[in-house]
């Protein structure tokens, strides 16, 4: 019989081969397996190259070494600014008399409005209003401003500069000032003008009293000359 | 911060009350204390300072510039702040200078009014000496 079979259908012993295929095909898409425990699964090999063969199942990774974190900073100074702002100032200003002088806790503290005289240690002392009070640890600084041979000059001086030798208060102002920074006394209708003769009397009284309780002659003496200066 | 066309005081008795800048030299910057500047002379005084009221005859002799006179000046005082190396900041109300010839001598013979003693750094001692105060 295969004799008889036409030339034409030479690919014909291919149909059944397929047929077979399609059919294990069907089978395996309708496939269910039931789930197999992990513990069960034995390992691929016949997936892995034959050089890594030996490889599998051996732990070749080296255990990482974890590095402990180095001690914290915060343990051993929690305030590192503050710490670093006292210990300057333990040297810059050992009495803590500037520190009072501007301290926002004092009541008796030189306050925007008071004419203040710096003395230094080098070149002349320097006598103004004191328009502004920058209140920044050890660079901490007022703004002065007075007049010299008639032309306004403003001053920055840090105030616990070794140059400065000290600030005193020549007068205060009579009233609290409403502002924190009396830029308005730049303008010639608030200008004050020179405080050179406050100083002076300042320095006569000073002389008068002794330098020795000179700090509190000033907070008095200063009240009385504003008084005075008011009725003048 | 004195730079082209800005408007500077003459504060010594050269006869020059206000000049105006044209040309900061040495520098691509605004000029600072003790830089030197070429100014011209817009606006003469009236008398010198220390000829007094009635001397009308002393006026071109007290005047040694005249308006529209190019000349070299230093700058004596700025209204911009300028920062100390102590740390100290100072500024003026004005801007300030000084005539001076071309060889760095003070045309006028007095100073009236405070420079700044930044002049002694740049050698301007002269300038400094006959200044009533600097600071």
């Amino acid at each position: 019989m295969p004799l008889l079979r036409p030339p034409t259908r030479a690919l014909g012993h291919l149909k059944p081969s397929i047929r077979r295929h399609r059919a294990a095909k069907r089978h395996i898409r309708t496939l269910s397996t039931a789930p197999v425990p992990t513990s069960q699964l034995q390992p691929h090999v016949e997936g892995i190259p034959l050089s890594m063969r030996a490889l599998y199942g051996k732990k070749t990774h080296k255990r990482i070494k974890a590095i402990p974190s180095p001690p914290s900073a915060h343990n051993i100074c929690p305030t590192p600014l503050a710490t670093i702002t006292a210990s300057q100032l333990s040297v810059l200003d050992p009495t803590g008399a500037r520190t009072r002088l501007f301290a926002k806790t004092n009541p008796d503290a030189a306050k925007v409005g008071d004419v203040l005289l710096v003395r230094f240690r080098s070149g002349d002392p320097f006598a103004g209003v004191c328009l502004n009070i920058r209140r920044r640890g050890v660079d901490t600084a007022v703004l002065l401003r007075g007049n010299l041979t008639r032309v306004g000059v403003e001053m920055w001086v840090k105030v616990y500069s070794p140059n400065v030798e000290g600030v005193e208060v020549v007068q205060r102002r009579e009233r609290r000032a409403r502002r924190a920074r009396l830029y308005y006394l730049r303008q010639p209708k608030h200008d004050i003008g020179s405080v050179e003769n406050l100083v002076r009397q300042y320095n006569r009284r000073k002389a008068i009293l002794g330098t020795a309780d000179a700090k509190t002659a000033s907070a008095t003496a200063g009240k009385k000359k504003s008084k005075k200066n008011r009725k003048l | 911060m004195i730079q082209l066309k800005t408007l500077v005081n003459c504060i010594d008795n050269s006869g020059a009350a206000i000049v105006e800048c044209v040309k900061v030299l040495r520098m691509k910057r605004a000029a600072k204390v003790g830089d030197r500047i070429i100014v011209v002379v817009q606006k003469q005084r009236n008398f010198g300072p220390e000829s007094g009221p009635g001397g009308s005859v002393s006026i071109s002799a007290a005047n040694k510039v005249r308006r529209g006179d190019i000349r070299h000046a230093v700058v004596v005082r700025t209204k911009k702040k300028y920062q100390r190396p102590d740390g100290s900041v100072v500024g003026f109300d004005d801007n300030a200078c000084v005539l001076i010839n071309k060889s760095g001598e003070p045309i006028g013979t007095r100073l009236n009014g405070i420079v700044g003693s930044e002049l002694r750094n740049h050698k301007w001692s002269k300038i400094l000496s006959l200044a009533p105060m600097h600071l």
